[in-house]
């Protein structure tokens, strides 16, 4: 093992592929495409935020006239499809991302060029979805767009192609990052990584992948249905031709519901992540924490109809669907009190991005309970479709993935650019963010218990929900505040947050061994793993106990590793360094990394050009040459081999 | 996707945790997910079948009330059939074609490949000759419900296998350039497990759609 | 307030101090779900106390605990370092039974309640053909040949049976005070039954996002004695008042007034004029016992004025049979339109639109004259002259006519 010194500045050792606009766009390293999707994700956040915020403010009093009903429509459709689509699955996948190779301990994931392919139809996906926004065509047919009123018949105009196709475009995005992930944590796994020592995100990421490559045919299969109903007159949901609408539904949830568990078990995977570090504690019962994430994926795949309640399947439908919906609950709660029992005999140390993992835990407890609330049919069918459900599915991705993500971002930001966010910030975001949020969607139960339905513009005065709908509004104001300042810390931190080092927080898991932010090969050496906790087992546990976020803290831990037989873990050579270049480059370790390109880019523009082509009234020209160009972009990237010739 | 993931391999020449090729265990997981794809299809064609409310039908003759018009049961198996056995004889080439780059037979690891690609067209072919023939009948993907649900299902059928077409001619092309080897088998053999389970998926539809009535 | 409503605040009020806000905002709910009119409404109401009550447990269980920890186990300075235990298999196979334990009482009185509900609606029921439309409800009684529209009068004591059909999209039939709801499917026909138990009115609501004025889709419910109810349906059977009798009935802006009305005062406007002998006879709802939160408030649009409400029923009855109107509206001996609802007695309404305004002389002026700004995405073209995409070319007082006339149709 190495011997160290004190961690030399990071900064200001600018290197070409670390600099400009163009090393971004031809990047095929997982940690800056994980970073785009970050700040992509982020953007879409507060685009959707907004959308959120206008929503409340026409719903503040009764008989709102701020948006007219035709925009109202828009903004809750957008609402939902930004949150879910660019918002919170991107944020999970910039985790996937940065994490993955991080964790398992690999140079990247398995196919580093179609990662960037991934990121760039993403992006390229989400434009499109809210360019409707410049033809004032914005979806309008909320996020689950049923039929038949998502037909031509009953919604002419651009707002449900913009629908039909930006999903379309995301599903490519969604999926290619799925298979890739899959193998990644299949296959590079570094030696001694098995699977039951592979940290839990790592296992939430990878049980999440499957519920996207299983989930997002069945998906891509309902709204290319709807595509071809749309573009070529086809009868799928054509009432007139004796379809089902419920064809729809069903396939709609049977994506739909796995959806849900995409949404939630990055956010589970991250607090399983900050839990045990900030208790000083290993996760408690990992296995189960592992084997009821499986179960939860499982199951998911068979609760869908429980969203389909109220449309009359029958008894014993009825019955079947309320039953896995019931025990789907049991291995969450196991993970609740899981998580308690890390905490137990710990010693809790409060820092941002704990009281996020803490907030996940008792906020995604409410909708846990209120989820259970539906799962009794007869008692659904006066919750279904009214703010109830809202208040639910709030508390589900609001206080379980958004506060997890949040915790994640706290956690892992030092590890991302080297620099630690502002606690003192991170505390405002943080209680701001827990009042404003349960202002907001606490009233939300009352108000779907006193009878108000969801999704409508307006609503009238003497019906029992003017306060409610007040506090639900002054609580969205607090969280537009809260989230402004999460974003000054984000931006601030960036530039002149305090150096982070190594491993901050005293970590156990091997990402923590790697300078922060970690070079492009990540792991100098690739490590051997003996354990779960190699951080910890590589340190006396006591050393730790008192790391502050600070340099000297980073002082200590390097000092004291260098000092012991690190043993089981390697970490960097640092024998190479040199004043100028703080990391040894790949090519003097003989590292092979990935030749950067900008085909995967190109590729996922050319893409997206049949589509626009089939929106711009069907057009046979640009949706062919689209469709060539896509062929010959695809080809020119995959007979280029991957990295340099050698 | 899985075309994605030909040359993009990574860890082609690193450790890898299996000691499997990554580009194995993705065309895999893109098979996975394609499963769930056709079982949606093939679900939904099912699900219709029977609740269209005009003719032509599948399977038996229809006469139009309003304008008298006569309609025969739309599907020709005994050309299905043919043309079921075309494809299955082309995941015969495309294994022989496989074994041929393995053991580094140039001669016959060309001519096994453009057997598979050219069965692969015939089978094309045939579904080119169907679904002219049935729109010449009466039938189009606007008819009905059973127009809809079959030229999509097939269609999307008829897609995967022109994208293994186009993937066994970029093989060959490489072949005739500079020669696959047992280096490139890998190569081979992902193609070859998304060709023959584009032949699954014949089966599972000549059989549901075509054969039960 | 019902004893259960009362056992719902305690027990919720216990839960979190959130509650007292939320209290006050339920002071005075019309639309509760709680305390429910009907048996089916009983049965879910049992169950969702039950699930409230062992989800308020767990609730406090969980929400306790884990603030337990957060005192007890915060770090402190000279803490030891903590005890690394990596799990407890009988305590994880405790908190895995418990929950499943929990979920059995759920899940039994659920398969129950779902079997008891579901079953075929008794053979004497009264059957209800409940028909969407976008943005309003069509309500057929087939054993009566009665069609009526967003207005809907049950008797109490006798199960309904309602057929859940679409015109077009997909709507879901929802009376919170009664019950659960159910959609209304295309290309379906969905059932839902339930016995009133007792006489009030009720708001409904659409409660599956149908499109533009999905918002503005409500329906009114009277429960009313089984003898009011056959009143009420020997007057629906029976042609329009105004052929009837034969003479005009002159209408009035009342909102302004506060004088009598044909229609749509609500009983605190306290009329000065007393009923017609006829209320009551004709099975509609007394006026001075429609409940405040009946009647709309939604405002009309900016900019949207009516120069007339006095109107001439007669002259309004020839443009009404001259014009447009009879395309889409069917009024019994007059007109057969079968695309708008039914307005044969729609005099005798309290609300117009969907339920979205009060069905008084300005508002239906209004309505006639521009339906489109009204109410978003209306079907029903603007009838007034000059406006924007105009079907008619009504002057307002021509709309007053015909407003008046169809006031008069009790």
């Amino acid at each position: 093992m190495a011997t160290t010194v004190a961690a030399p500045p990071f900064a200001g050792t600018k290197r070409k592929y670390e600099s400009g606009l163009w090393s971004w766009l031809a990047t095929t390293d997982h940690k800056r495409i994980g970073q785009l999707y970050l700040y992509t994700a982020l953007t879409w956040f507060l685009v959707g935020g907004l959308e959120a915020a206008i929503i409340r403010t026409q719903l503040y009093g009764p008989n709102g006239r701020v948006v007219s009903a035709e925009t109202y429509n828009q903004l809750f459709t957008m609402h939902g499809l930004s949150m879910i689509f660019l918002a919170i699955m991107p944020l999970s996948a910039a985790f996937f991302n940065f994490l993955i190779p991080l964790q398992i301990g690999a140079r990247d994931v398995a196919f580093p060029r179609l990662n960037a392919f991934s990121y760039w139809v993403f992006l390229f996906g989400s434009l499109v979805l809210n360019a409707s926004w410049l033809f004032h065509a914005a979806p309008n047919g909320g996020w689950f767009g049923y039929a038949p009123l998502s037909t031509p018949q009953f919604s002419p105009g651009l707002n449900m192609d913009f629908y039909v196709v930006g999903l379309q475009i995301l599903g490519v995005s969604t999926l290619a990052a799925g298979f890739n992930f899959v193998t990644t944590v299949i296959n590079m796994r570094a030696p001694g990584m098995h699977f039951m020592r592979m940290p839990v995100f790592t296992w939430a990421a990878f049980v999440t992948q499957f519920l996207i490559i299983l989930s997002f045919p069945i998906i891509t299969v309902a709204i290319t249905f709807l595509l071809f109903d749309r573009f070529f007159g086809t009868n799928f949901y054509e009432i007139s031709a004796g379809a089902d609408p419920l064809l729809w539904q069903h396939l709609f949830w049977l994506f739909g519901h796995p959806e849900v568990y995409i949404l939630v078990l990055p956010a589970f995977g991250l607090v399983s992540e900050v839990l045990p570090t900030f208790s000083r504690k290993p996760l408690f019962g990992y296995p189960v924490m592992v084997y009821s994430l499986i179960l939860i994926a499982f199951l998911g795949f068979g609760v869908w109809a429980h969203h389909m309640f109220a449309v009359g399947m029958g008894p014993v439908a009825d019955s079947i669907f309320g039953i896995t919906t019931m025990l789907i609950a049991i291995p969450t709660g196991v993970k609740i009190f899981n998580w308690l029992g890390t905490m137990w005999g710990g010693s809790l140390r409060f820092t941002t991005a704990c009281m996020f993992a803490i907030g996940l835990v008792g906020l995604f407890t409410i909708g846990g309970i209120s989820g259970v609330m539906h799962s009794s049919p007869p008692s659904d069918l006066q919750q279904t479709d009214s703010y109830f459900i809202v208040a639910h599915f709030h508390y589900v991705l609001f206080g379980g993935s958004m506060m997890g993500l949040f915790a994640g971002i706290y956690y892992y930001f030092p590890k991302m650019t080297g620099r630690l966010m502002s606690e003192t910030l991170g505390k405002w975001h943080f209680w701001l963010t827990f009042i404003g949020m349960n202002l907001t969607f606490f009233p939300m139960h009352f108000a779907g218990l006193d009878g108000m339905p969801r999704r409508i513009w307006s609503y009238d005065n003497n019906q029992g929900w003017n306060l409610d709908n007040h506090l639900s509004t002054i609580g969205a104001y607090i969280l537009v505040v809260a989230t402004a300042i999460f974003v000054v810390n984000l931006l601030r931190s960036r530039k002149s947050g305090q150096r982070a080092g190594n491993d901050p927080w005293g970590a156990p898991t091997i990402e923590w061994s790697i300078p922060s932010p970690p070079p492009e090969y990540n792991f100098a050496r690739i490590p051997t793993v003996t354990s779960r906790y190699p951080m910890w087992d590589a340190k006396a546990p006591h050393l730790t106990s008192g790391v502050p976020h600070s340099k000297e803290g980073e002082k200590e831990i390097t000092v004291s590793m260098a000092g012991k037989p690190t043993g089981h873990i390697s970490t960097p050579s640092d024998v190479e360094m040199n004043a100028e270049d703080v990391h040894p480059s790949a090519e003097s370790l003989g590292i092979h990394m990935p030749t950067p390109t900008i085909k995967p880019m190109v590729a996922a523009f050319a893409l997206t050009i049949p589509f626009i082509g089939l929106m711009w009234h069907k057009s046979l020209p640009v949706i062919l040459l689209g469709a060539v160009f896509f062929a010959v972009t695809l080809y020119a990237w995959l007979l280029t081999p991957v990295e340099p010739e050698h | 996707m899985a075309s994605a993931a030909v040359a993009d391999a990574h860890a082609e020449h690193h450790y890898t945790s299996t000691g499997l090729s990554s580009t194995k265990i993705a065309i895999w997981a893109f098979i996975g997910s394609e499963c769930f794809f056709f079982a949606s299809l093939i679900s939904t064609y099912l699900i219709y079948k029977g609740r269209s409310v005009v003719g032509p039908f599948p399977h038996e003759a229809w006469t139009n009330p309003a304008t008298g018009q006569h309609f025969k049961a739309i599907l020709n198996i005994p050309v299905t059939s043919a043309s079921t056995f075309v494809l299955l004889m082309s995941s015969l080439a495309m294994v022989l074609a496989h074994s041929a780059v393995v053991r580094g037979d140039r001669k016959y690891s060309k001519i096994w490949l453009a057997m598979t690609a050219l069965l692969g067209a015939t089978f094309l072919g045939f579904q080119a000759y169907e679904f002219t023939s049935f729109v010449h009948e009466g039938l189009t993907i606007k008819t009905n419900l059973f127009g809809s649900s079959f030229f999509i299902l097939t269609g999307f059928h008829g897609a995967h296998v022109t994208a293994g077409v186009l993937w066994l001619m970029t093989l060959l092309f490489i072949d005739m350039k500079r020669g696959l080897g047992p280096r490139d088998a890998i190569n081979v053999d992902i193609c070859a497990l998304y060709w023959h389970f584009v032949d699954v998926v014949w089966i599972a539809i000549f059989t549901l759609v075509y054969l039960i009535q | 307030m019902t004893g259960y409503h009362r056992a719902r605040r305690l027990l919720l009020a216990a839960l979190t101090p959130v509650f007292v806000l939320g209290l006050a905002a339920c002071s005075d709910v019309p639309n509760t779900i709680f305390g429910a009119h009907s048996e089916f409404g009983h049965e879910i109401d049992s169950l969702t106390y039950r699930l409230l009550i062992l989800g308020g447990l767990v609730f406090v269980l969980v929400e306790g605990l884990l603030i337990f920890v957060l005192i007890k186990f915060r770090a402190r300075p000279g803490n030891p370092e903590p005890k690394q235990t990596h799990g407890n298999t009988t305590l994880e196979v405790t908190w895995t039974l418990i929950p499943a334990v929990i979920l059995a009482f759920i899940a039994v009185p659920t398969i129950k309640t779902i079997f008891k509900t579901q079953a075929p609606a008794p053979a004497n029921a009264l059957q209800v053909e409940v028909i969407g439309h976008q943005w309003w409800w069509e309500f057929r009684y087939p054993q009566y040949q009665v069609v009526t529209a967003n207005e809907l009068y049950l008797p109490v004591g006798r199960t309904i049976n309602f057929h859940l059909k679409t015109n077009d999209v997909i709507h879901s039939f929802w009376i919170p005070q009664l019950g659960g709801k159910r959609d209304l499917v295309s290309n379906r026909t969905n059932y839902l039954w339930f016995t009133p138990d007792s006489s009030y009115a009720w708001n409904g609501f659409c409660a599956e996002y149908c499109g533009a004025s999905h918002s503005n889709m409500r329906f009114k419910v009277f429960t009313v004695s089984p003898q009011q109810f056959e009143a009420y349906i020997a007057h629906q059977k029976t042609g329009p008042a105004f052929a009837a009798a034969g003479a005009p009935v002159p209408g009035a802006d009342t909102s302004k007034k506060g004088a009598a009305s044909p229609a749509g005062q609500v009983a605190a406007a306290a009329p000065t004029t007393p009923a017609p002998a006829a209320e009551g006879a004709d099975g509609i709802w007394p006026r001075d016992r429609v409940p405040k939160w009946l009647i709309p408030e939604t405002p009309t649009p900016a900019g949207l004025t009516i120069s007339t409400v006095n109107g001439d029923p007669a002259r309004g009855a020839q443009l009404f049979k001259t014009g447009a109107c009879i395309g889409c509206h069917t009024i019994q001996g007059v007109s057969p339109g079968v695309i708008g609802p039914n307005l044969t007695h729609v005099g005798s309404r309290y609300t117009i639109a969907g339920g979205l305004y009060p069905n008084d002389m300005k508002h239906l002026a209004l309505w006639i004259k521009d339906a489109p700004a009204m109410k978003p995405g209306s079907i029903m073209p603007a009838m007034g002259k000059g406006l924007p995409h105009a079907m008619g070319a009504y002057d307002d007082q021509q709309i007053a006519d015909i407003a008046a006339y169809l006031s008069s149709l009790k």
